[in-house]
């Protein structure tokens, strides 16, 4: 989605329908996207939006419908042949107003969902007035340019795997300083927020911690354990709470990387404190309930508790059972999953057997994909789950592992 | 010669006796202060015994009958030997009077034999015991040659006589010294624990039943007068009141408790009858419980316990394992069925609310739900609002302070609970059906308390009863009904002490009411076999086993009755905070109340308590239906359309 | 660990809103009493309102806890500086982020800098170092991520940690030791928050949650993946071959990333 007007504009309906024709095909079709119009009159020309968007008069009239009214003619024109799936036009901000800038997570080189959020928030916040994203991460910005981020600094690639935050933390204040962005935005994240609370200690600065809303003149964000809004001007530093804002779809825009000594410099020069970081390897079956996010469960159908377990390890995924499992020994109590037992929010429930008593159903209503094996076909689990497998998991379990042994070693 | 002999053997050992239970008192005198009316309690000893005591042993004759024979013999005997030593010894006729009481004794002793030598049930305890009837048969048999012999006037070689005097003296002695350790102690224990019971309102003297747990006084200032300020429970047997300890010392391992109970019966490591005797080991300064000879807690050993009077009861360690503590469920079983007439749920909620309200180790997920009742007025954590919400579409009356109704609802915290909701509304369907004036509370209904002081935690309980009662004390109304019997319990028996006296009905009785004054009609008789299930907290705590009976016969069921119904009746393991504690045991006790009601042959076991609905419920496999009774009558008074 | 203190807020019942002991902070305390350190600092800075709700913290098993009284709507980090700097903490524990008032989570990040301390986000374990060449002071510690990842790290001298809830759960709070445990108040002086009193606050509504668009496809796809409803109307195979049944829940586990 393109950026609201801040304007109100008046709407009319029929002309909006007009904008988006496509005069190609047999019927007349329309355009999913709005009209990138933000004209600051109060009353839309149709007209004027459809002549600048034309850019192509033979053999047929072609438009650019993303095209700004009040920006035609700065743009080039686009090149008669239009493919098939035509790439976004590239959108550039040559003499920014100012910057906000989004220092990304970037877990593991990939650019998460989050810090597409994140960039979509420093938007909302550089469109308000001419101004640039200017994006921090490390890693390239090639594939941060289709998430709209207009300037790219990259810090040493040596740092992606590194857990250092203070050094992070000292690169951020680096390019406060060489920069003197509007905002820097953070994504509410474990890691992102732990840069962005000693940013603002060292600057001594306000955090705004977890914007859910987010204008020119305005931010909000959750207060008192979730019970009140509290709203203010955006301060300089801002979190971005996850899944506020909808990742930018359908843009490109340049992500010219920024050469700047100053991020690394300051990063080399910090004493950590921390330090011999490393990842501890985790037994799946250590988790609690509550925090692993793939729970493989077994109910009374589940009679071949060594394939069980032997799938358990090979999917890396924690165990569980229903309470019937559960007071028969099969696992330990606190592996209980429902109403009396754990109530869990995994990502991914996988259900061998478990026909689904209401108080098991309780248990799994913050589960986002479930999957359930049982013979009965009228089974309420059966009937929640998002793929329903009518079979004895004691013939899918042997063959589910076979088969990720087998993928694996291909 | 013979008469003298006699009686100076006879008033030495129970002199000796005496004595023995004088320097015995030491140990249960101990105990924190109690206020007890001694006169009226002495006075009260003799109806207690023979009308309360006997109700309780006659339920098994046989037993009855012995221990009539056996000890009426016996007293009877010892008073005519006395009686001899004081200047009646000449008089052949009493001489024939002793042989006939020492018969009646032998024939007690033969039926003691037959029972601990022969049957020898599995909830006997053995040890002294074992000694009991030959103690009783050498006694009884010995004397009564010699008495037989005197009233004919002696025929027997004196020499003769004397040795089965001696022998006669020699079982006297071991009976006697039974009052140090041994089977004996149960009757001059027994005696004065039925003179000075710390619940006296139970016996028939009384008002026959008294089963309100006591409040505990939180306020710094009440307990300023004891020796530890502040320490709230048992901590040690010390912390007891004395008459407490008397009645753990009448212990006389029975077995009734035993087989009574639920959990011991599932294989949880809890026997309330090793349980007491864990207590009555633990007054000695060293204490182990090696000497115990009957059953242990099931997965147990006997040996391992150590403790002392002024030592911590509850540990790993300890005389008693935090694992049998919180098995308990608080169904009365124990104290249904004891003879002596301890009360264990006494005993087990006072250590639990000095493990709860001092130590926090109230275990699994008890300690979480005390939490969030301490901060929402409800075990789940909820919105007290959400508690309606299965009630959106029924637009249930509320009852604002100062208002009236005929008939207030209690739904209690089952309400939270999608099974629950079901039979709740059954019963407000029912209610409307038929046309009575009832209300509920609204969002001004806390949690009644009852998990919270089963678990020993007397503070939230309290803090809970006195909103729960200045919030009803508001309000006007005839009756409070409510399909919770553990509700009905709390607010009936335990709300009075914080100032709150209503008329508390059970919806089984108002249901029953309704039907017989043709409020409802009954024109589909279920027609099914259905058994009845009593929850303890109605049946044992309130005796009230008839109504629901009755509901049943009225709505045409083929009623069928469990070995173990009525005030008999076997929990579901979801009374007293077990399903949170969670002790595990070799099987879930709904499990074996399940097994009692496959016994019937019954297709459908009816509840009229949430917990048993649940619990029984959650038995998995090919099992009887489940169902409330406010369900059944619903389907049974349903109109023709 | 010599000496080692712990900040307490009040925390706030989510549903019910009573004051109540901070989910994290009774971690952090949990935490320290298990550090068994030689002195043990518990402190509250804030408005003498709802204190009674501290007791929860006595009732852990502590015997005495500090009340920095502070007016209502003052910052609390100065004095808490303050008070900490007299008792020269080696290790100060607290938890993530205040159940009431702003939450902004700086308050650990606050309180380290004016300490001059090291901060450790999100700590579920703490125990003195054993590695060969840690330096003098060091402690190994533990830190929870996402999706139940775990990272250890060591923190060179004086360190501020903030309790992540996988760490080990709090302890029952009794309400015997709650009772006889004292709440000493300390009366501080504190600036006004003036930021705080700028805002404005409403009770919060929930937002529609943001849904996840798949990227691509045609529009019929796009749409489809945007309506189908989340629960109910999921895949559903009949009596397949175990092969089969195996191979699409496969495919499913790998659509929804738990398998490479």
């Amino acid at each position: 989605m393109t950026t609201p007007p801040t304007i109100r504009r008046r709407v009319d309906p029929r002309a909006e329908r007009a904008a988006r024709t496509i005069l190609t095909g047999q019927r007349p079709r329309l355009l999913r996207l709005p009209v990138a119009a933000t004209t600051n009159e109060r009353r839309r020309d149709p007209r004027a939006i459809r002549d600048a968007a034309l850019v192509q008069h033979h053999p047929r009239p072609r438009y650019d419908w993303t095209r700004d009214a009040a920006s035609a003619g700065i743009a080039p024109m686009m090149g008669a042949a239009i493919a098939a799936a035509p790439a976004p036009p590239l959108q550039v901000i040559a003499e920014p107003a100012y910057l906000i800038l989004a220092m990304l997570d970037r877990p593991g080189g990939e650019v998460s969902e989050h810090d597409r959020q994140v960039i979509a928030a420093a938007r909302l916040l550089a469109d308000a007035g001419g101004g640039a994203v200017v994006t921090v991460s490390t890693g390239s910005g090639e594939a941060l340019a289709v998430a709209g981020s207009d300037r790219h600094v990259a810090l040493p690639d040596g740092w992606a795997d590194d857990y250092v935050p203070e050094r992070r933390a000292a690169a951020a204040s680096a390019l406060m300083e060489a920069l003197s962005p509007r905002h820097i935005l953070f994504p509410d994240s474990p890691d992102g927020a732990d840069v962005a609370r000693r940013v603002a200690a060292a600057a001594g600065e306000r955090l705004f911690a977890g914007v859910q809303s987010l204008g020119p003149d305005r931010a909000t964000r959750q207060s008192a354990g979730g019970s009140l809004e509290t709203g203010h001007r955006p301060t300089r530093l801002m979190t971005v709470a996850a899944d506020a804002f909808a990742p930018l779809d359908g843009v490109r825009h340049e992500a010219r990387p920024l050469d700047l000594a100053a991020p690394q410099t300051a990063g080399e020069e910090v004493l950590p404190r921390l330090g011999g970081a490393r990842r501890l390897s985790v037994d799946p079956d250590a988790l609690s309930l509550s925090e692993t996010d793939f729970i493989l469960s077994a109910g009374n159908g589940v009679t071949d508790w060594g394939s069980f377990a032997e799938l358990g390890e090979a999917l890396g995924a924690t165990r569980a059972g229903s309470r019937v499992v559960c007071d028969a020994g099969h696992l330990p109590r606190e592996r209980q999953v429902g109403a009396s037992g754990t109530v869990v929010s995994a990502r991914c429930y996988l259900a061998f057997g478990i026909a689904g008593a209401p108080q098991h159903l309780q248990g799994i209503t913050g589960v986002r994909h479930v999957i359930a094996i049982n013979t009965d076909l009228h089974a309420e689990m059966i009937k929640r789950a998002d793929l329903s497998i009518v079979a004895d998991a004691q013939a899918v379990m042997p063959a589910l592992i076979r088969l990720i042994r087998e993928r694996r070693h291909a | 010669m013979i008469a003298t002999a006699l009686t100076t053997v006879v008033l030495a050992v129970l002199a000796i006796g005496a004595a023995l239970a004088a320097w015995q008192s030491r140990r249960w005198l101990a105990g924190r202060p109690a206020t007890v009316g001694v006169v009226a309690g002495l006075r009260a000893l003799p109806g207690r015994y023979l009308v309360d005591v006997h109700h309780v042993v006659g339920r098994t004759p046989f037993n009855a009958r012995f221990h009539a024979l056996a000890a009426g013999g016996f007293l009877a005997a010892i008073g005519l030997l006395v009686a001899m030593g004081v200047g009646l010894a000449g008089w052949r006729i009493v001489w024939l009077l002793l042989a006939v009481v020492l018969a009646a004794m032998l024939a007690g002793s033969l039926m003691v034999w037959h029972r601990r030598r022969v049957v020898r049930p599995r909830e006997l305890s053995q040890g002294r015991f074992a000694r009991l009837p030959v103690s009783l048969l050498g006694f009884s048999a010995c004397l009564l040659v010699v008495s037989l012999d005197q009233s004919l006037g002696g025929v027997m070689p004196e020499a003769l006589a004397l040795v089965l005097v001696a022998i006669a003296g020699l079982a006297l002695a071991d009976l006697v010294w039974g009052v140090w350790k041994g089977p004996l102690k149960h009757a001059v224990h027994g005696a004065l624990h039925l003179a000075f019971h710390p619940r006296p309102a139970r016996f028939h003297d009384g008002k026959g039943r008294d089963t309100g747990l006591k409040p505990l006084p939180l306020a710094p200032a009440e307990d300023a007068g004891l020796a530890e300020p502040g320490a709230l429970g048992v901590e040690r047997p010390v912390d007891f009141a004395w008459n407490r300890l008397l009645g753990f010392d009448a212990c006389v391992q029975c077995g009734r408790c035993e087989t009574a109970c639920p959990a011991y019966a599932a294989g949880l490591p809890l026997n309330p009858k090793k349980l007491v005797q864990d207590l009555v080991a633990a007054m000695d300064s060293q204490a182990s419980d090696a000497a115990y000879a009957g059953n242990p807690h099931p997965g147990r050993g006997v040996g391992n316990a150590h403790g002392g009077a002024a030592l911590p009861l509850i540990g790993p360690d300890a005389m008693i394992h935090p694992d049998t503590l919180w098995s308990c469920t608080t169904c009365r079983a124990c104290v249904q069925e004891c003879p002596m007439m301890i009360e264990h749920v006494d005993a087990v909620v006072d250590l639990r609310r000095f493990q709860t309200l001092e130590l926090g180790a109230t275990p699994g997920k008890a300690a979480v739900m005390l939490e969030e009742l301490r901060a929402t007025d409800n075990p789940g954590g909820r919105a007290l609002s959400r508690r309606w919400d299965w009630a959106a579409d029924l637009s249930l009356p509320r009852l604002p302070a100062g208002g009236f109704c005929d008939t207030l609802l209690w739904v209690g915290d089952g309400a939270f609970d999608l099974r629950v909701q079901r039979s709740l509304r059954a019963l407000v369907v029912l209610l409307r059906r038929a046309g009575v004036d009832f209300a509920v509370l609204g969002d001004e209904e806390l949690d009644c308390g009852d998990v919270a002081r089963r678990l020993g935690d007397e503070a939230t309980f309290q803090s809970l009863a006195t909103r729960n009662v200045a919030t009803l004390n508001a309000r006007r109304f005839n009756r409070i009904v409510t399909a919770d019997p553990h509700a009905l319990h709390t607010l009936r028996n335990e709300y009075p002490a914080f100032g709150g006296n209503w008329t508390v009905v059970h919806h089984t009785a108002l249901l029953l009411e309704l039907i017989t004054n043709g409020a409802l009609t009954v024109t589909r008789p279920v027609g099914r076999s259905v058994t009845f299930h009593d929850p303890c907290y109605l049946g044992r705590y309130n005796g009230e086993i008839e109504a629901p009976r009755a509901l049943l016969d009225a709505i045409g069921v083929e009623r069928r009755e469990m070995l173990r119904s009525g005030l008999r009746s076997s929990c579901c393991g979801g009374g007293g905070g077990a399903p949170l504690t969670d002790v595990s045991g070799e099987r879930r006790i709904p499990d074996v109340r399940m097994e009692h009601v496959r016994e019937t042959g019954a297709s459908m076991v009816a509840v009229a308590c949430p917990n048993c609905a649940l619990m029984l419920e959650g038995v998995v496999g090919p099992r009887p239906e489940v169902a409330e009774i406010a369900e059944l009558v619903l389907a049974a008074t349903e109109t023709a359309r | 660990m010599h000496n080692v203190a712990v900040l307490l807020s009040i925390g706030r019942h989510p549903v019910s809103g009573r004051a109540r002991r901070a989910a994290t902070d009774a971690q952090a305390l949990e935490m320290a009493l298990a550090l068994r350190p030689r002195r043990l600092t518990a402190i509250h800075a804030g408005p003498a309102t709802d204190t009674e709700a501290l007791r929860a913290y006595l009732g852990m098993g502590l015997e005495r806890l500090t009340l920095l009284t502070l007016p209502e709507g003052t910052d609390p980090i100065e004095p808490l500086i303050a008070h900490l700097r007299q008792f020269d903490p080696s290790v100060v524990l607290t938890g993530r982020q205040a159940e009431d008032g702003e939450g902004s989570g700086m308050l650990p990040y606050l309180i380290a800098r004016g300490l001059d301390a090291a901060v450790v986000p999100d700590v579920v374990r703490i125990g003195p170092t054993n590695a060969p060449d840690a330096m003098a002071g060091a402690a190994d510690l533990v830190q929870a991520l996402p999706r139940g990842q775990r990272r250890a790290l060591t923190a060179t001298g004086r360190f501020v940690a903030t309790i992540h809830p996988s760490a080990p759960p709090a302890r029952a709070s009794a309400f015997g030791p709650a009772r006889r445990g004292v709440i000493e108040p300390v009366a501080a002086q504190a600036t006004a928050d003036l930021f705080l009193s700028d805002c404005e606050h409403r009770p919060w509504r929930p937002k529609p949650k943001l849904m996840r668009v798949k990227r691509g496809g045609s529009a019929l796809d796009r749409l489809k993946a945007a309506t189908e409803s989340k629960s109910g109307k999921g895949q559903l195979l009949v009596n397949p071959t175990a092969e089969a049944g195996a191979l699409a829940i496969y495919d499913s586990l790998v659509e929804q990333g738990m398998l490479p």
